[in-house]
């Protein structure tokens, strides 16, 4: 029998049950749609959280800070070790080969009070020039970065002059800022207060990373030094000029050399790759619980199956007794259940995509209308637009992953309807 | 000094076999007791034979019918449909056997959600033949037998007499070596029963098709030209009306 109607004769069996057939393509399109909405998610949120690591390290950036490294600074932490970095360690790292500058930075938790508003911020010590040659994104979207700057100049991130993105301004250009510091010097607590100006507020960035940030607060370096009364500093970025990884790793080798083993010196492609793995995992994880509604719906297919072979027992008798062979029978069984798989797998992608959007548009939504709480103070407030990504790869594996699952749990009805024997199966009511 | 030819020729032995029987037995287990169906049979049709084959319920007649039609394998002794011993056929080449024999049976055994033409097209389809060319032999066998205006109409939507015609039409298409027909007339009244064996005997009359009737009916057995009573699995009589 040819192939064109062994589909046939499958099909013409599957229109005269259309509502069993339905319900069992729905089980499939469901376990499809769970898939495609879920992995096309994911997707779209690496791709997002990629791209917005990558604005906010340098490629090319390595980042030194003492003690536990890149993962006790993305939480706040400063390390757990009591080795600090000075300033002046940035002279030393410069000195090494392939490295084209560095700059330290100094962080400090302060609350800023602009006219009334007060906000706890991150307060970042930095040479502005020096910031702005090694980051990009250290760029004024509002008044300008001084190159010389004054004492009192500060610069601000667009979340701090504009947390709600509704038109509700904090701070302008030109605002006084006053700063309060507590703290320890020499032993005793000292609380220092100070007086700025914004000067600047920097272009929305959006992301996360150890450069600018929409939630940093910036002041000149050497007014840190004066204002905290230490040159203790957190971290120093360096920039590098070599891409190859050997060179890197010998540099990194270097640094860490130069300071015993206490610091770390973290690469960005590092974190991108442990990124990457995490949300490997992640992927692999609501795959798995996308497939076991794909699993059920494969029983399904595979009870409407059965039901139907005994149903159609005598049909088989009369098509076996006009010569059919049993591979045919199984055949036409398998078909059934392809067809069943495919037209699953069509429809659960295009609700598939639908809900796809759909997360990724209420997802975005919650971020950019401070939906999620404390948004101010936390890394939440600028969750970016993650558009769920529906590449070829995800829909042609979708479809395949129907179509298997359904083929898979047809195979058994469809062994035992190819090896009915004739006799019986003509007899059979 | 010349010797005198001792051997008669029959007419019959020019004519070609369709199916050699010798010393059938089948034996199938009934849940756990042995049942000996056939116990030694031994029978020849020729092409173009008609032949009814008579006897009681449990006399071996669908058992036989089964082994005429390949459909299942003696236990001992041989059947030779077309000269192929069908006891050394795997499952496939069984299979491939029983597109050169027609059925049609008592129940009509059509597909019910094929229409007339669908279904007489199905065995063609089984065959591997295209779709054009079989579409336009089922047109020609069911115009044959006086369907031409209800190629279109489903099972359901057909007289029991129009049905079984679908059947032979059905049977007919592939252009088989023989066919067999299982209690043709069964489910039909006797008038309509009548008109389907007017119809089968004008095809072994004027087409020289060879047929093979199974009945418990005398009277439909009479038509045949040669009547083989069955009795407990053995050949009762073998008689040429």
């Amino acid at each position: 029998m040819r192939i064109g109607d062994v589909l046939g004769y499958s099909f013409s069996a599957i229109r005269l049950r259309k509502l069993r057939a339905g319900l069992t393509t729905l089980g499939v399109a469901i376990g499809i749609a769970a898939i495609v909405a879920l992995l096309s998610f994911t997707a779209g949120l690496q791709v997002t959280m990629t791209q917005q690591f990558q604005e906010g390290f340098g490629a090319d950036t390595l980042t030194v800070s003492s003690g536990g490294g890149i993962f006790g600074l993305l939480g706040g932490g400063s390390g757990d070790s009591d080795f600090s970095l000075l300033l002046n360690d940035t002279k030393a790292i410069d000195s090494i080969d392939h490295v084209e500058s560095s700059v330290a930075t100094m962080t400090k938790t302060i609350e800023a009070n602009f006219s009334g508003d007060v906000v706890p911020v991150s307060l970042s010590g930095i040479n502005f020039t020096a910031y702005s040659s090694m980051y990009s994104t250290f760029v004024a979207g509002a008044g300008s970065i001084p190159e010389s700057p004054t004492d009192n100049d500060v610069v601000i991130g667009s979340s701090i002059a504009d947390p709600w993105k509704n038109g509700t301004i904090v701070a302008e250009v030109g605002d006084e800022v006053s700063i309060i510091w507590t703290g320890r010097v020499n032993g005793s607590i000292v609380q220092t207060n100070y007086t700025g100006t914004v000067v600047a507020i920097l272009e929305e960035i959006g992301g996360f990373g150890l450069g600018p940030s929409d939630m940093g607060f910036y002041i000149p370096m050497h007014w840190a030094v004066n204002f905290f009364h230490t040159d203790e500093i957190s971290t120093i970025a360096v920039k590098i000029d070599t891409q190859d990884q050997t060179l890197i790793d010998t540099i990194i080798q270097e640094i860490e050399d130069m300071f015993d083993g206490l610091v770390t010196v973290t690469q960005p492609s590092a974190i991108l790759d442990m990124m990457d793995s995490m949300l490997g995992i992640l992927n692999i994880f609501l795959a798995g619980i996308a497939s076991i509604s794909l699993i059920v719906a494969g029983v399904g297919i595979m009870n409407i199956m059965i039901v139907s072979l005994i149903e159609r027992t005598r049909e088989i008798g009369i098509l076996k007794g006009m010569g059919m062979r049993g591979r045919t029978v199984m055949g036409i069984f398998l078909s059934e259940a392809m067809m069943i798989g495919f037209l699953g797998g069509v429809v659960g992608i295009a609700a598939g995509v639908l809900i796809g959007n759909l997360i990724g548009g209420v997802v975005s939504n919650m971020g950019s209308s401070g939906l999620i709480p404390g948004g101010r103070s936390s890394a939440m407030s600028s969750i970016p637009n993650i558009t769920p990504i529906f590449s070829i790869d995800l829909l042609a594996f979708a479809i395949l992953f129907g179509v298997g699952v359904a083929v898979i749990f047809g195979i058994y009805p469809a062994r035992r309807a190819s090896k009915l024997n004739p006799v019986d199966a003509l007899r059979s009511e | 000094m010349t010797a005198t030819l001792e051997y008669t020729l029959n007419q019959e032995d020019f004519i070609p076999k369709v199916i050699e029987i010798r010393d059938l037995t089948k034996t199938y287990m009934m849940g756990q007791v042995p049942v000996q169906a056939l116990r030694g049979v031994t029978l020849d049709v020729h092409k173009g034979d008609f032949i009814a084959f008579l006897g009681p319920s449990g006399s071996g007649k669908s058992t036989l019918l089964n082994m005429i039609g390949a459909l299942d394998r003696p236990t001992t002794g041989t059947v030779l449909i077309n000269g192929i011993d069908i006891s050394t056929l795997g499952d496939n080449e069984l299979a491939d056997l029983r597109q050169s024999v027609g059925f049609v049976y008592q129940t009509f055994n059509l597909i019910s959600r094929l229409d007339a033409i669908g279904n007489v097209e199905l065995p063609l389809s089984i065959a591997g033949i295209e779709k054009k060319k079989r579409r336009s032999k089922a047109e020609v066998m069911l115009k044959i037998v006086g369907l031409g205006d209800r190629m279109h109409h489903k099972p359901s939507e057909l007289s029991g007499g129009e049905r079984q015609r679908v059947a032979v039409a059905r049977a007919l298409v592939t252009n088989p070596s023989f066919i067999i027909m299982d209690e043709p007339t069964g489910n039909l009244d006797s008038k309509t029963g009548l008109e389907i064996m007017e119809f089968a005997k004008r095809l072994n009359r004027e087409q020289g098709i060879t047929l093979i009737i199974v009945t418990h009916d005398p009277e439909i057995g009479s038509q045949a030209r040669r009547t083989i009573h069955l009795r407990d699995g053995l050949i009762e009589s073998d008689a040429v009306n």
